[in-house]
């Protein structure tokens, strides 16, 4: 990491703390209804053929996403009030570059949806979840959860700040990121869903194969496999995704 | 708090090569034509030299803000060319911005940050070490009259205060050139001296080159060696202030506003 690249992510670092609703309420309601969540569907385990018999387990990974893909659109609310403040015009005066900058502000948050989704797997071990690959797959599982959360919303509401230049716009969009999720077997089992059309929507979603990676972390152990093939969506994503991302950024010059 | 700010800084280590000679900034029939068509800048050429104090006056829509942009290497020009410090705004910005303060008009602060915080960070971003960059901050921030103040979130700061952190974060690795856009805009009287002052100090003493954009002529008048005064993206008229007012007539009996309401053709209110 470059010193600037790091200067900056400790600047976003010391400043998470000033900004306490906003930390707390990028975790809080994740963990509510990650309890609510879990009493309401505790039936579904009984259902023949379902991976575990605690539901918390058969959830928790679905919960590391709902903490790290919309939690990462705050990233975004940060650029897009740098932008409005014309903070960033500031910074793009100085011997630094636009990778430092954009890192800078991707790895801070990147640590803070580690931390929050990390809240998130020990409540589910509070509530009686295991972890099958133990601490080294939960780090992984949070891993994956955190780049994923980067490359599709971190992408996603980077861009649309970057356009709008309005914290917002980027707000707005934050309920898209659990339609994502939702569109995926983050609270029953693909056998469970009723409707083919839904089954095929299921399928045709990246989500779906993170969220495979991080389950079988979860009930099973380490399934090199599936960990590759959520690697691979992610880098996928990324390529078409970063590069976007990049020339937006440059864009910022008149 | 020390006594004289500038003294300190000039016994500052790892300063920037200051060019004591030719000139530092050489802009060559710029021309800047945004994608809706307005053309912002239309052919100027200029010269500063190195350690001159050099003035852009004109109404708003003039083009200053402009030049002032594609000279900080936020603004790509789409014709002509300029250097600064030797380094070619368009084909080197990077180089460019290591050799370059840049107080904008619209002031750029982070308002989660302490002000002390953002001119240290500012500091570090241009590769001064820890120790000497919190030296320099102290030093800065005292300067431009940012006391105990330093030490709150910028959110809490009116907006004068916001602009004299935003010069401090310019001045703070002591650039050899200094790009000030409105720098006194919406100070009180005091504040506007005492930064006259620190501008005429970091000049006089450290060499420093600087471009200003100003509404106010007094201001001008007291800090340029020499002007141009810009209308429409040209430039309508450029010479010191005392060339410019003999233009006009006796130069004690000429104001360079008049120069400038003569050459602009337009009233300060509707510049301002």
């Amino acid at each position: 990491m470059s010193s600037a690249t790091w200067l900056l992510t400790r600047r976003t670092l010391i400043q998470f703390p000033r900004n306490p609703m906003v930390l707390g309420f990028s975790v809080a309601p994740v963990l509510m209804m990650f309890v609510v969540f879990g009493a309401l569907f505790e039936a579904v385990k009984q259902l023949p053929g379902f991976p575990t018999d605690n539901y918390f387990e058969y959830l928790a990974p679905a919960a590391v996403l709902m903490t790290t893909v919309p939690g990462i659109a705050n990233s975004a609310v940060g650029l897009a009030t740098d932008i409005q403040s014309r903070y960033l015009h500031k910074l793009l005066t100085l011997p630094v570059s636009i990778g430092s900058i954009m890192a800078g502000r991707l790895l801070a948050d990147g640590a803070r949806l580690f931390l929050q989704a990390g809240a998130v797997l020990l409540l589910a071990i509070v509530l009686g979840a295991q972890i099958a690959s133990g601490f080294a797959g939960a780090l992984l599982m949070l891993l994956i959860g955190a780049l994923f959360g980067i490359v599709t919303f971190g992408v996603l509401t980077a861009n649309l700040a970057l356009k709008t230049k309005d914290p917002q716009a980027v707000q707005a969009i934050f309920p898209m990121a659990f339609l994502l999720i939702f569109l995926t077997t983050a609270y029953q089992t693909e056998e469970q869903v009723p409707s083919g059309v839904l089954r095929a929507v299921i399928s045709a979603n990246p989500t779906e194969y993170v969220l495979q990676a991080m389950r079988d972390l979860m009930l099973t152990g380490f399934d090199w496999g599936s960990i590759g093939l959520a690697f691979a969506v992610i880098a996928g994503l990324a390529l078409i995704g970063l590069p976007l991302t990049i020339r937006n950024y440059r864009s910022v010059y008149s | 708090m020390p006594a004289d700010p500038v003294q300190l800084l000039l016994g500052s280590t790892a300063r920037n090569g200051v060019r004591a000679d030719g000139d530092a900034i050489v802009v060559d029939r710029l021309e800047k034509r945004y994608p809706n068509g307005t053309e912002a800048v239309r052919g100027i050429s200029f010269r500063v030299g190195a350690g001159e104090v050099f003035g852009l006056l004109g109404p708003n829509g003039a083009g200053k803000s402009t030049m002032m942009g594609i000279l900080g290497t936020l603004v790509r020009p789409t014709g002509g060319r300029a250097t600064v410090a030797g380094y070619d705004v368009a084909k080197a910005p990077q180089l460019v911005r290591g050799q370059i303060g840049f107080a904008m008009q619209e002031v750029g602060v982070d308002a989660l940050a302490t002000g002390r915080e953002l001119v240290v960070l500012h500091a570090r971003l241009h590769g001064l070490p820890r120790r000497e960059a919190a030296r320099r901050a102290a030093l800065v921030l005292a300067l431009v009259g940012i006391g105990d103040a330093a030490r709150r979130r910028m959110s809490e700061y009116s907006g004068g205060m916001r602009r004299r952190v935003d010069l401090a974060s310019a001045l703070v690795h002591l650039p050899p050139v200094l790009f000030l856009d409105e720098p006194t805009e919406g100070l009180d009287p005091h504040g506007r001296a005492a930064i006259w002052d620190a501008i005429e100090r970091l000049n006089q003493e450290l060499g420093m080159t600087v471009v200003l954009t100003t509404h106010y002529m007094e201001e001008a008048d007291r800090l340029c060696e020499r002007v141009a005064i810009v209308d429409r993206g040209r430039i309508v008229t450029e010479g010191t202030p005392a060339e410019l007012k003999r233009t006009l007539g006796a130069p004690h009996a000429v104001t360079l506003e008049d120069v400038y309401l003569r050459t602009t053709g337009r009233t300060l209110e509707v510049a301002a």
